[in-house]
């Protein structure tokens, strides 16, 4: 009788337990249901500011550094001022960076959706012409990205758009800021150079840009980098243009050309070469090192690029001056005339032939 | 012979309580029995295997509120680290991954990155911590590579009714209950256990570490330790229907969150959730006592440990499918109030014990163990689950080859579904020259089957490119040859011992890049242009030290310190450069110290006081990356105060100061800290126990006879 009861009791405590496991499944939320939650979200903001019939959506990767913001936001309000007819929004691609930017506390959220939901919103309060532009600096691995939400978009990936809105609407792409191997680089350089021909008179002027490594090198865009440097050149021998992530064009390479070059000291200037200085500016370009420099020389990796250091470090322990007096700490987007190649970017997508991606996924 | 070593052990039992009852205030009684390093109970002088027991009476003195408290503070071998996630736990250098903790001799469950859930363990519920150092995987199988921690449970084996209460609380929100609730009529008794931890958490520091040309952050709302929460039920039934056979059924439940702030900085302290912890166990077994020596044993546990994202608020995830077949979104929402299931980790095990006594003072020890695993993780691993299984035997043989040298001698043998057949072996010999003297030296294995998650990892993360983490079902065991040798003198109330040890780890697991042809090419089709990441036995780690205990008890008053010389030397692979580099281990410091000074005396019969001064320090914390951890030293003063001397009621206060000198480590948050400690905190707890019923003379199982009596 007693075995009995305790296995009774045994039993119940296995299936208590049991139980307890099973019911932790309904934690597990609905697709569809937080799909469509988020979705008019982003569709009530935009219904919010809807003014016009026509959007330009911008679209960079995100950050998380205030100063960021304070660009981001500059660049809003400069595209509303220079496209008076369209309401003007701004799309980060990395979810992490939308969803610091979102949440805190006691701040203004701020709605950096992702481009799926804001063009997905665009339909539904239907804005008759959509214009994305691309923040992006070279037409690389980020900028695919861009084109992919654009026609999954005009595919209607999630099938809930109507097909005939998708039939009528106009939709333009505006290019990256270097898209044009010869004309973009050369309006670049020579903006660039105007504003910082002082600091080339006086020394190196060093541009880190990001750069694709290798295997994402999509369309081959690394190539702009080298490029600029080319045309930046054409001013001043004083400028080079290097990256973090392209091969042969690491800090390391670019020390290559300032010595072949016949520059082994003097003052080195550094510049972010991205549409914002966020955490490569800080860290890869003027950050500090954690280890202290003991003399030894840099060990670089199989690819030739020396990592523990940041360019400020790299470049002072190589004998030149280069300390956060030498830091130009500003985004490109922080540049009026540099922003403006943009925008100019953006006025030919409006002025030029809309795209043509509608079934381009899966044709018929 | 045979009779004559129960006559001693005997003996010693006897002189043991008897010296026990006329000095209270014993801290250490070498008399102890220990049962962790061989698995059969030996007084611990005479332990074959060296045992570091952090006894009932320096528990109840030293009064801490954890796991943690207690490890870090009365013994100068383990070190903490607290980060988001909670205390990352170190034993001589070596992380958690390489300790087993076993709670009764059966291994805890679960773990997130290695880590185990220490808050399992309530530390009101602990009657002593038994800790062997170095590999011991022949008698308990994977992770037993650094050491092996037991923390041996309070049992109540009184007839009737036993109800205790003992709630903690301290400075900056700490709270701690244990409830017990005891019956026992006949052969049946019930134990149930409720604990219960919070902490509202402290911030030592409002800044940030930023760089030079950054706006300084000094209202920044991270955490130095986060507030947390977690309770526990559970329930033992246990069924003895005969003096010799015990029948047992237990379960229990868990839950614990930690609990995120969110400050108005994005790049450094805002945060999208909290997380949340669910564990549970349910075990049947039994224990057929043939002697007072030899037994033999089954359980069937099954345990689960579920670890998820509490979201606080909304937060897209990139590249989401729930699971194969499910729709993909390459961005989806989670919503505040939502939980994501990370990883659900299940095992269930099958383990036979047993002890025999042979003839020529032989005893043997042999089992066999049937372990399943099983891990949900749908964004982490292929499918969104896999499985493992692992089959085991081992022997164990105790043995005098001469005269005054003992020895214990195991052989495990594995047979895992992935990396096949393995032996793992270990000697330890003791030589004991008169009662004085002893003399120990070990040579054992140790190994870590590798985790289901470096089996079956198949995880894609896109920030600034696509990384595809792979896992790797070719992996060997990470394993490990402990070499160790040691003295202990034991005399007129002094017992020293000094331990001088050797580990050496290899084939340790960490993710490598690999080229893309060498990853699957389906993925790479799917997922090019990428970068891949695999786990691979690539790292290796030599750790060796000196560890000295000292002991002394003098009348009333008892003296302790600890002190522990670590060096180690680490071949680690570096992910940032893609390349392997030599490191001093993280954390790990040259210098680490513990001291202890207790007074007790009964005033009157109904009013006992104890008062202990503790000391804890250590030298600077090396890490690799973002600055060092500075040293420190940190004092305790503790009281105890007992109440009354009816066997119905008693009521015991514990009040204390800890960090009496208020150090506190300012250094910002993002660089390392030595401690995480707030500064001064005080504390008191207060227990109350109501016994009905009559004490019985456990007649069936020599631990537990020791167990019971020890307990006041």
């Amino acid at each position: 009788m007693k075995i009995k009861s305790l296995m009774i009791a045994m039993l119940a405590i296995c299936m208590g337990l049991g139980m307890v496991s099973c019911s932790d499944d309904k934690d597990e939320p609905n697709n569809e249901n937080n799909y469509t939650i988020y979705q008019k979200a982003v569709t009530q903001t935009v219904k919010s500011q809807k003014k016009s019939d026509k959007a330009i959506l911008l679209v960079a990767f995100g950050s998380t550094w205030e100063q960021a913001y304070n660009a981001f936001d500059a660049t809003v309000a400069a595209y509303k001022q220079a496209f008076p007819g369209y309401d003007v929004y701004l799309s980060f691609s990395s979810a992490i960076c939308i969803n610091r930017a979102a949440a805190g506390e006691n701040v203004d959220p701020r709605n950096f959706y992702a481009p799926p939901f804001w063009l997905n919103a665009f339909a539904e309060v239907e804005y008759m012409e959509i214009v994305v532009q691309s923040l992006q600096v070279i037409p690389g691995e980020e900028y695919t990205r861009v084109i992919n939400y654009i026609k999954d978009f005009a595919n209607n990936a999630n099938g809930d758009i109507s097909d005939k809105y998708l039939s009528m609407v106009e939709l333009r792409l505006g290019v990256p800021l270097l898209q044009d191997a010869e004309s973009d680089v050369n309006k670049v350089a020579e903006e660039l150079n105007k504003l910082y021909k002082n600091q080339a008179a006086e020394g190196v002027v060093a541009f880190m840009g990001h750069g694709n490594p290798d295997s994402y090198d999509t369309y081959k865009a690394n190539v702009r980098y080298t490029q600029l440097e080319e045309a930046l050149q054409q001013y001043s021998t004083n400028y080079f243009v290097g990256t973090v992530d392209m091969m042969n064009n690491f800090k390391t390479n670019v020390y290559a050309r300032m010595t072949a070059a016949g520059i082994t000291s003097g003052k080195v200037y550094c510049h972010p070469l991205m549409s914002i200085d966020g955490d490569h500016g800080h860290n890869d370009m003027a950050g500090d090192d954690d280890d202290n420099w003991d003399g030894s020389k840099f060990t670089p990796n199989d690819e030739g690029e020396v990592e523990d250091t940041s360019w400020k470090m790299y470049f002072h322990h190589l004998g030149y001056t280069c300390d956060n007096s030498t830091m130009i700490n500003k985004g490109l987007l922080e540049l009026p005339t540099i922003r403006q190649v943009w925008m100019n970017h953006t006025k030919a997508a409006i002025a030029g032939e809309p795209l043509d991606y509608y079934h381009s996924k899966n044709p018929e | 012979m045979k009779k004559k070593t129960y006559i001693f052990l005997l003996l010693a039992f006897c002189v043991r309580f008897a010296a026990f009852s006329q000095t209270d205030s014993m801290q250490v009684n070498l008399t102890e029995v220990v049962v962790t390093g061989t698995g059969t109970p030996h007084l611990l002088q005479d332990a074959p295997v060296q045992t570091e027991v952090i006894t009932g009476k320096m528990l109840r003195n030293y009064a801490g509120k954890s796991i943690e408290d207690i490890l870090g503070g009365l013994t100068a071998s383990f070190a903490f680290n607290q980060d988001d996630m909670g205390s990352q736990m170190q034993l001589n250098g070596l992380g958690n991954s390489y300790i087993l903790i076993l709670i009764d001799g059966k291994r805890i469950h679960g773990d997130v990155g290695g880590q185990n859930e220490l808050s399992l363990i309530d530390p009101q519920n602990i009657e002593k911590i038994e800790i062997v150092k170095g590999a011991s995987s022949a008698l308990y199988g994977s992770d037993a590579i650094a050491g092996v921690v037991n923390i041996i449970t309070k049992k109540h084996r009184d007839e009737g009714v036993l109800v205790e209460n003992t709630t903690r609380v301290g400075s900056y929100g700490d709270v701690r209950q244990h409830n017990g609730l005891s019956l026992r009529y006949g052969k049946v008794s019930s134990y149930t256990n409720f604990q219960l931890q919070h902490s509202d958490g402290w911030q030592n520091t409002a800044v940030e570490h930023t760089l030079p040309n950054e706006d300084p952050i000094t209202d920044s709302r991270n955490k130095t330790v986060n507030r947390y929460t977690n309770w526990q039920v559970s329930e033992r039934i246990t069924y003895q229907p005969s003096r010799d056979w015990e029948l047992y059924a237990d379960g229990s439940t868990y839950w614990k969150r930690i609990y995120r702030v969110s400050g108005r900085h994005p790049h450094y302290d805002v945060k999208t959730w909290d997380m949340e912890y669910h564990n549970g166990s349910a075990s049947v077994g039994g224990k057929w006592q043939r002697s007072k020596t030899d037994f033999i044993s089954l359980d069937v546990d099954w345990n689960r440990h579920a670890y998820y994202y509490y979201y606080t608020a909304t937060t897209l995830v990139e590249d989401y499918e729930k699971s194969a077949g499910t729709p993909y979104y390459p961005y989806y929402p989670y919503l505040p109030d939502q939980k994501e299931l990370q990883s659900d980790q299940q095992r269930t095990m099958a383990t036979l014990k047993s002890v025999f006594t042979l003839p020529y003072e032989n005893r043997l020890s042999a089992g066999a163990e049937y372990r399943y695993d099983w891990l949900k993780a749908p964004t982490r691993v292929k499918g969104g689950k896999a499985s493992d299984w692992t089959a085991a035997v081992y022997v164990q043989d105790e043995f005098n080859l001469i005269p005054d040298v003992n020895i214990t001698a195991g052989l495990r043998f594995n047979q895992n579904e992935q990396f096949g057949a393995k032996f793992t072996p270990k000697v330890s010999a003791m030589w004991k020259p008169g009662n004085i003297w002893r003399l120990r030296a070990t040579w054992s294995q140790g190994f870590k089957t590798p985790a289901i998650r470096e089996l079956f990892y198949r995880y894609v993360r896109q920030m600034s490119g696509t990384y595809l983490y792979l896992g790797n079902p070719d992996l060997k065991p990470q394993s490990s040859n402990y070499f160790a040798i040691g003295g202990e003198y034991g005399h007129n109330g002094l017992n020293i011992t000094v331990t001088g040890y050797y580990n050496k780890v290899k084939d340790m697991i960490a993710l490598v890049t690999i080229p893309n042809y060498q990853a699957p090419d389906e993925y790479i089709a799917q997922y090019d242009p990428v970068k891949t990441r695999q786990y691979q036995n690539i790292e290796d780690a030599k750790t060796v030290g000196v560890d000295v205990n000292v002991r002394y008890n003098w009348r009333e008053f008892a003296f302790g310190m600890g002190y522990s010389y670590l060096d180690t030397d680490a071949h680690q692979y570096d992910t940032n450069h893609d390349k392997m580099r030599q490191v001093t281990i993280d954390g790990t410091a040259h210098h680490k110290g513990n001291f202890f000074a207790t007074w007790s005396h009964r005033f009157t019969p109904d009013y006992q006081l104890g008062i202990g001064l503790y000391g804890r320090m250590s030298s600077t914390r090396y890490y690799q990356d973002d600055g060092n951890g500075k040293g420190y030293q940190i004092w305790r003063i503790s009281t105890s105060h007992t109440f009354g001397h009816s066997t119905a009621m008693s009521y015991h206060i514990e009040a204390g100061v800890d960090n009496i000198f208020n150090y506190c480590d300012r250094t910002p948050h993002g660089l390392h800290l030595g401690t995480t400690t707030p500064g001064t905190t005080v504390y008191a707890s207060f227990t109350i126990r109501f016994n009905h019923g009559k004490r019985l003379n456990n007649k069936y199982n020599i631990n537990t006879k020791k167990q019971n009596d020890d307990e006041d």
